[in-house]
């Protein structure tokens, strides 16, 4: 290089304003950066605080961990819903193709995706739109999904199935299959209408509440609180640094004053009623029920209905499927819960009420009698007796219902309705027949009836329909007519009888223990009135019940033949048209003076035909599993009502 | 040599070196924690390497004498559009935009289009001091318009259009201290608006489009970016969220969480003012923008003093690529300015812009060696 400058001629130059010229743009490059520096001013110092925001949530996540639900126990301490590990997919909207950009690919992927895990396309498709929301979080589809198949193809295949996630999670399970599926219900994610209400404010998408049965009265105690870690995470969404964790507060276990055996002693036992029923001609039988029930105190020791269903079905969500096969018709309605929610007619089972409904009115006496010719005529009709030629001259109250005699019933319905006021209604009605029960399951019936002149106003369909007439009086008396009643009620209006006239509120949760077994609280348990009835009454109906079961003549004699403890019960064979009979039975034991009831028992075998033959051997079955006395009786028992 | 060593401008060797250094720290801190590299000083190893082999340039450089150069303005000018052309016929790039911008040479991987902007400043200023007598000929204008054109329009064709307007701002700064006649400067201006509409708006309406969609979407985008929230859009909010939640003394160096979980792309190219304003917040913001004042006051100050018009257009050229580079540069991060690909002086990764500044540098400092006040000190 040389350091010389050239000397050659060079044109003059035009030296005018070069320093204006120069100072131009000195002062425009001044003005720009004054301009970018007002911004920064802005962006840094006016605006600051708000981008520090952005960018925390940038960069942070919060991820829930869903605390392990409490377990679910019987009386004596076994186990009937508890957690297992299970795997769950979920969908990272942000990691998966963009609809928008390819949407070949994402539609390819949903369609992979739903074939793997057997979930419509539509479900997916809702599913990722509820997770777009919150792109970085890991949003579930599938819950409890196999791991050596599903879960093995998934990661096999992992580059098909981008922003696919596997996750562990608790599932529930059930030890005892399907035994109390209709108390226990079941768990399932929080629908986004559920998120809305106050109870539920304190979660968020995802968490899983009791949607049905105990699990879900008892929510608040089972669920426990979620736990959570605060993850730094790039922006790829991959977690960097775990920056705060808050462990999981495990759920209280729940104790239930359910008895696994006698709820299986009870499950078992409607299954055989329904075959007597079938063997006796009652080919349309397929569903019943059993509730068992302490009468010192409302609790329920066994609650059964069948048909039944495994309820893991609902681990991870029902598929629809499933559920369509569930609510066909020839599955009987496997989800209803008959035992709290079945209405059905009380039929004679009815009669032990009324008749405390008439001693207590000062109607009749213990000693009051009425022939019975087999037939019963008032204002024109005629009723018949079920035993063709009648119960002969001078049937007195435990004749009547020793024998379950309709005529002496239809007297005293004759009786009644002359009387001023509902005195048969006010009656039953004290027993909690026509209303609900108050039992700590949800979705508990409101449609049960006890007919009177107002319903009847209501609901006639003509002008003569609407008048409460002695027909409706008569067939009410013996628990026909517009009456409907539930299994759960005659329980707990049997109970008051057993028990000297205290309605309990029926009771599911006996206590909450931690983890270690402590009792975190224990339940109270509730009267919902005194009957405010001698118990001298309820005595002589007693009386009158034992003979029902222990007589010569008694309805049920047969199917308790040689059973070793004293039984107070009533049979009941109830007509609901055009259905065939719906067999009943009802039992208190042990019964009689000096004993005090420890157990009450009712049966209903839907159109299984006769309470004596169908309904009452399926009550002696329990009995014979809560004494723990030898299965014994005749098999084949003959029908006497 | 003594007389030499007091004839520089030690003031802008400062503040050059104290802009090689800031960046070469920022660089570190956008770069270090990268998972795509084999070592954390992986980009500042090949920046520091630029600047070793820019800064013996620079010494030599401004231990000769510019005006040479002169006399070798159309040989410089053919061998820029040479570079160019070769550019486009065998260079490499990156494959997502398909461009090409670099030539493999056994040691280093030159970007022409950042060399380009040297050679033609000293082309330019070369023709320009030769038409001095013709500054009252528009013609004379219209022929230097013309003359930058043909570069434009090949490294527009890589496509690299930031670099094309970047020779549109050497001609514009070089004419003004040239002496342009304010009439033809105010033709020159409306001629580049109408310019401007032609290629934007008319033409893509009559279905030619000069520039690619996704130029044209950059042009706009800044004016709304939630308007594209996954792509560039999203670079450039998470640039204004990376620089606002600087706030006024930074998150610490080394600390930026946008920067370091990634949230801000090309953290170490066109947005690495982002990390500067994330980590060092408002007060790095202003340091660095102080050091490029000095910078372009010193610049300028030789612009005014230089003994001749070649190194007085020479250093007017330079300041110019600066003045509009760190402006849409720093603008585009901020959110004021459309995103063009031009990268910032001294600071964004690249080897061959630092060579050619630090280069440019040493070309300021053999004007002012060579200037009246060079010669007086």
């Amino acid at each position: 290089m040389i350091l010389e400058p050239a000397r050659r001629k060079r044109p003059p130059e035009d030296e005018s304003f070069v320093g204006i010229r120069v100072g131009v743009l000195l002062i425009v490059a001044f003005a720009l950066f004054g301009v970018v520096a007002l911004r920064l001013w802005f962006l840094q110092i006016l605006s600051g605080d708000a981008y520090v925001a952005v960018a925390a949530d940038n960069r942070l996540r919060e991820v829930r961990v869903e605390a392990p639900r409490g377990v679910i126990y019987d009386r004596n301490g076994k186990i009937l819903v508890e957690n297992r590990a299970g795997l769950t997919v979920g969908i990272l909207p942000m990691a998966m193709w963009n609809p928008k950009k390819n949407p070949q690919e994402f539609a390819a992927e949903i369609s992979r995706l739903a074939e793997v895990l057997e979930v419509p396309e539509g479900d997916l498709l809702a599913a990722y739109d509820r997770a777009k929301k919150d792109p970085y979080v890991t949003y579930p589809v599938k819950e409890d999904v196999p791991e050596d198949t599903v879960v093995a193809y998934l990661k096999e295949h992992g580059e098909e199935f981008p922003g696919v996630q596997v996750e562990k999670a608790f599932v529930r399970r059930y030890p005892l299959k399907s035994l109390a599926t209709h108390v226990l219900g079941y768990v399932g994610e929080i629908s986004q209408s559920e998120l809305d209400r106050e109870e539920f404010a304190t979660l968020k998408i995802g968490a899983h509440i009791g949607k049905d049965g105990v699990e879900r009265t008892y929510d608040s105690y089972l669920r426990g609180t979620d736990g959570w870690k605060t993850v730094e995470v790039d922006a790829a969404g991959r977690p960097k640094r775990f920056l705060e964790d808050v462990a999981p507060a495990p759920g209280a276990n729940l104790v239930l004053t359910i008895d696994s055996e006698l709820q299986a002693a009870a499950e078992h036992a409607i299954v055989e009623g329904i075959q007597r029923a079938h063997e006796q001609g009652y080919v349309n039988a397929a569903g019943g029920a059993v509730v068992a029930l302490d009468p010192r105190n409302g609790e329920v020791r066994a609650l059964a209905s069948y048909p039944d269903y495994d309820p893991s079905l609902w681990v991870g969500g029902m598929s629809k499927k499933k559920f369509s096969e569930l609510n066909a018709e020839q599955a009987h309605q496997p989800l209803f819960n008959r035992a709290l929610n079945g209405l059905y007619p009380a039929g004679s089972t009815f009669k032990p009420f009324v008749a405390a409904a008439a001693l207590n009115a000062g109607l009749i006496t213990p000693e009051s009698t009425f022939d019975c010719s087999g037939k019963f005529s008032v204002a024109g009709q005629t009723w018949k007796d079920w035993l063709q030629g009648g119960h002969g001259p001078g049937v007195d109250l435990i004749e009547a219902i020793k024998e379950s005699c309709d005529v002496y019933f239809y007297n005293l319905g004759n009786l009644l309705y002359q009387q001023q006021g509902p005195v048969l209604q006010d009656g039953v009605r004290r027993f909690g027949f026509g209303q609900t029960t108050g039992i700590d399951l949800p979705g508990e019936t409101d449609k049960t009836r006890v007919p009177d002149k107002y319903w009847k106003r209501e609901h006639g369909n003509t002008a003569e329909d609407k008048l409460w007439k002695p027909g409706d009086e008569i067939n009410l008396a013996i628990g026909q007519g517009d009456l409907l009643v539930t299994p759960m009620q005659i329980a707990v209006a049997l109970a008051a009888i057993a028990n000297g006239g205290t309605v309990w509120v029926p009771r599911l949760g006996l206590r909450i223990t931690d983890a270690s077994g402590n009792v975190v609280h224990q339940f109270e348990h509730e009267q919902r009135a005194e009957l405010g009835i001698n118990p001298r009454i309820l005595e002589v109906i007693g009386e009158g019940m034992i003979l029902v079961t222990s007589a010569t003549g008694g309805t049920a004699r047969a199917a308790f033949e040689g059973f070793p403890i004293p039984v107070a019960g009533k049979t009941g064979t109830a007509e609901k048209k055009p259905d065939d009979d719906y067999a009943l039975f009802m039992a208190y034991a042990p019964a009689g003076a000096d004993q005090v009831p420890e157990i009450v028992v009712v049966a209903v075998i839907e159109q299984g035909g006769h309470g004596s033959s169908v309904a009452a051997p399926v009550v002696r079955r329990v009995l014979e599993a809560y004494f723990h006395t030898e299965s014994g009786g005749t098999e084949i028992i003959p029908v006497t009502e | 040599m003594g007389q030499y060593l007091r004839s520089l401008d030690w003031v802008l060797l400062g503040a050059t070196l104290a802009l090689v250094t800031y960046g070469l720290l920022m660089l570190y801190s956008a770069t270090h924690e990268d998972t795509n590299i084999s070592s954390p000083f992986y980009y500042v190893r090949s920046q520091a390497v630029g600047f070793v082999l820019g800064f013996v340039l620079l010494v030599i450089i401004s231990l000769s004498n510019y005006r040479v150069l002169r006399r070798f303005r159309t040989y410089i000018y053919g061998a820029n559009l040479a570079a160019l052309i070769l550019t486009l016929v065998i260079g490499s790039g990156s494959q997502e935009v398909g461009a090409n911008r670099w030539i493999e040479l056994p040691f280093f991987s030159l970007q022409t289009s950042e060399l380009a902007k040297l050679l033609l400043i000293l082309s330019l200023g070369g023709v320009l001091s030769e038409g001095a007598e013709l500054r009252h000929r528009f013609r004379f204008v219209v022929f230097t318009v013309l003359y930058i054109l043909i570069p434009s329009v090949l490294v527009f064709l890589q496509p690299d259009l930031g670099t094309a307007l970047v020779f549109g701002a050497i001609l514009v700064t070089m004419l003004v201290v040239w002496g342009i006649r304010l009439p033809h400067l105010g033709i020159l201006g409306g001629g580049a608006l109408v310019g401007a509409v032609l290629v934007l708006r008319v033409l893509p309406a009559l279905g030619l489009r000069l520039l690619k969609d996704y130029q044209l979407k950059r042009l706009t985008l800044f004016l709304n970016p939630e308007s594209d929230p996954t792509g560039l859009g999203y670079q450039l909010t998470q640039s204004k969220i990376a620089i606002g939640s600087g706030m006024f003394t930074g998150k610490g160096y080394l600390h930026g969480t946008q920067t370091h979980l990634n949230f801000l792309p090309a953290h170490h190219t066109d947005f690495i003012f982002a990390v500067v304003g994330e980590e060092l917040g408002f007060l790095g913001a202003m340091l660095l923008l102080g050091l490029y004042s000095v910078v372009i006051w010193r610049t300028l100050r030789i612009a005014r003093l230089s003994s001749d018009l070649y190194g007085r257009l020479i250093a007017a050229g330079v300041a110019g690529v600066m003045i509009f580079q760190v402006f849409v540069n720093v603008g585009m991060t901020i959110g004021i300015m459309p995103v063009t690909g031009i990268p910032l002086p001294f600071m964004s990764f690249g080897s061959s812009a630092l060579v050619v500044f630090l280069m440019a540098i040493g070309f300021l400092q053999s004007i002012h060696v060579h200037s009246v006040a060079g010669q007086e000190r």
